[in-house]
């Protein structure tokens, strides 16, 4: 069965006849049973009713307006630039040398853990000693 | 071959763009300014309100430049940015009801073939009940179908490129164009 509405593979086999991508055999059959299917025909044949829908010239001036478009966005951008980042740019450098002066002095790894150091588990092993020593007597 | 050869042309000059020679920019928009107003045209039907929405494409285009990327074709990202600036208009438009009348548009289409001077005053107006027929029957398809039929049938988009832009795959993009196509067969049956 070819008939396009009928048939699990219309889609594949309209768009296959649109694109000029059907094998000969196909594209046969095809021919054919458009010749006796109404709906069939209208189906490939809408295609080329859609040429009527012309679509008008761009306006002379289209090109000219997207460039004041984009030339005034990059002289927003410098303004902003401007007003934002040169003020804040020293403040910035300041607060990094600032940051990087305070972990030098205080370095922290917060997350790892603390490492006893030898006093203290000398300090703890001592304290175990005389609570051996206590439990004797 | 030819398709490779002007994908990696356009991909280039975008990446040009992007180490700041503006003289790319002008060539990708010389271009495609055409096919995207074209296809802008066809899907809100206002030429004045297809043109402003094509601007902002190309605005965006430029602002993307520092970021692009050639993963895809070219035509596939510009017409993926100009589909989903298209589908927002209609959505927003849907909202306002602002729609342009279409008394207007006649005219517009008439004023056009009045400057070209080549068909008769009989064939003009036969001309342009076929177009308006047509431009109603594709204004009646919803969005998503107007925006793939569109791509498919005046822009040369292959399969392939259309599922990409509408983010889906190539056998629902088939299905939606076969669909697409059945709804214009039903409206246009009449028109030989």
């Amino acid at each position: 069965m070819v008939c396009l509405n009928k048939n699990e593979q219309g889609a594949e086999l309209l768009t296959g006849y649109l694109a000029k991508t059907l094998d000969a055999e196909g594209l046969a059959e095809l021919n054919r049973h458009i010749q006796d299917c109404e709906e069939c025909r209208g189906l490939v044949t809408v295609w080329k009713k859609l040429d009527e829908f012309t679509a008008p010239e761009v306006t002379p001036g289209f090109d000219a307006r997207l460039y004041t478009r984009l030339a005034a966005e990059g002289a927003r951008r410098h303004w902003w630039r401007r007003l934002l980042w040169r003020p804040l740019a020293p403040l910035a450098a300041a607060g990094a040398l600032v940051g990087l002066a305070l972990f030098v002095q205080n370095p922290r790894t917060p997350d790892a853990p603390k490492q006893p150091s030898k006093a203290e588990i000398e300090q703890v092993a001592q304290a175990l000693d005389d609570l051996d020593l206590l439990s004797f007597r | 071959m030819e398709a490779v050869v002007a994908l990696e042309q356009d991909a280039q000059l975008m990446l040009r763009v992007g180490e700041g020679d503006d003289t790319s920019f002008a060539l990708l928009l010389e271009r495609h300014r055409g096919p995207v107003v074209h296809f802008l045209y066809r899907m809100v039907q206002n030429q004045a309100v297809s043109e402003e929405l094509a601007q902002e494409v190309f605005l965006r285009v430029y602002r993307s430049r520092l970021k692009y990327e050639p993963t895809a074709k070219f035509t596939t990202w510009l017409f993926r940015i100009a589909t989903h600036v298209a589908l927002n208009s209609i959505r927003d438009a849907k909202k306002e009801k602002g729609h342009e009348s279409l008394d207007e548009e006649m005219l517009d289409g008439l004023e056009r073939q009045v400057a070209d001077r080549q068909p008769t005053v009989e064939q003009q107006m036969v001309h342009e009940v076929k177009r308006r027929e047509v431009r109603q029957a594709i204004e009646a398809l919803p969005a998503k179908q107007r925006a793939a039929v569109l791509m498919h049938k005046y822009e040369g988009l292959d399969y392939a490129q259309i599922a990409s832009v509408l983010d889906c795959s190539e056998s629902a993009l088939k299905s939606l164009l076969f669909r697409a196509y059945e709804s214009l067969r039903g409206r246009l049956a009449h028109m030989v």
